[in-house]
């Protein structure tokens, strides 16, 4: 089964400690789906996840991560 | 708590107190008066009124989607097992060939009321859960 991680949590405080509103915000998603996604209760979109790469000036595999554990 | 959750819970609420006016009304006034306990079911049209102005996101749709379509799927079992229910009841063991004119208004209210649940238990669930995007 292939795990999709991020570093999203990470990122924002590397980017001035930006909040989850404000992250939210920047890609167009309200903050609850700010908190599943550092959760990793949610897998986003293609779209959201290139917005959300693009917000923290980062290619999207530097962002999100696919463990393709088990096959 | 976002809009949809509201209204999940706006669901929920309406259909405890609509099962527990089922149940008195059927205790002090007679089992042919129950069904007024559906118009409960009425409270639910205020939730349009819950965060109309609130946006919905992608992960929001995704749920809505999932919910939707649990909500549809055991509101069309509901509905079917209500008919085949009346079709045992009245004309395999009642036999009887008529049905009070009551009785698809019943099973349709059974159905609606189906839906609006387990429509809200699968929002309210999910929210907390992981969920996929809904492939758009």
């Amino acid at each position: 089964m292939n795990e999709i991680t991020n570093r999203i949590r990470r990122l924002r405080f590397d980017h001035g400690e930006m909040t989850q509103q404000e992250l939210a915000e920047k890609v167009g998603v309200t903050r609850q789906t700010i908190i599943a996604l550092e959760a990793g209760k949610y897998t986003p979109s293609l779209a959201l996840a290139f917005r959300l790469a693009r917000a923290f000036g980062k290619g999207v595999e530097e962002v999100f991560q696919c463990d393709q554990s088990g096959g | 708590m976002n809009a949809e959750q509201k209204r999940a819970w706006l669901a929920i609420a309406s259909g405890v107190a609509c099962l527990g006016a089922l149940v008195v009304i059927a205790i002090f006034w007679g089992i042919k008066f129950a069904p007024a306990a559906f118009g409960f079911l009425g409270v639910n049209g205020l939730g349009g009124f819950i965060g109309s102005k609130e946006k919905a996101d992608e992960r929001d749709l995704a749920i809505c989607r999932k919910a939707s379509i649990a909500g549809f799927v055991a509101s069309y079992l509901a509905f079917c097992a209500g008919c085949m229910g009346v079709w045992v009841g009245v004309y395999a063991f009642g036999h009887r060939q008529t049905v009070s004119v009551h009785t698809v208004a019943e099973i349709t209210m059974i159905g609606w009321g189906t839906c609006l649940w387990v429509r809200a238990i699968v929002i309210l669930v999910l929210y907390g859960r992981h969920v996929e995007p809904s492939g758009e």
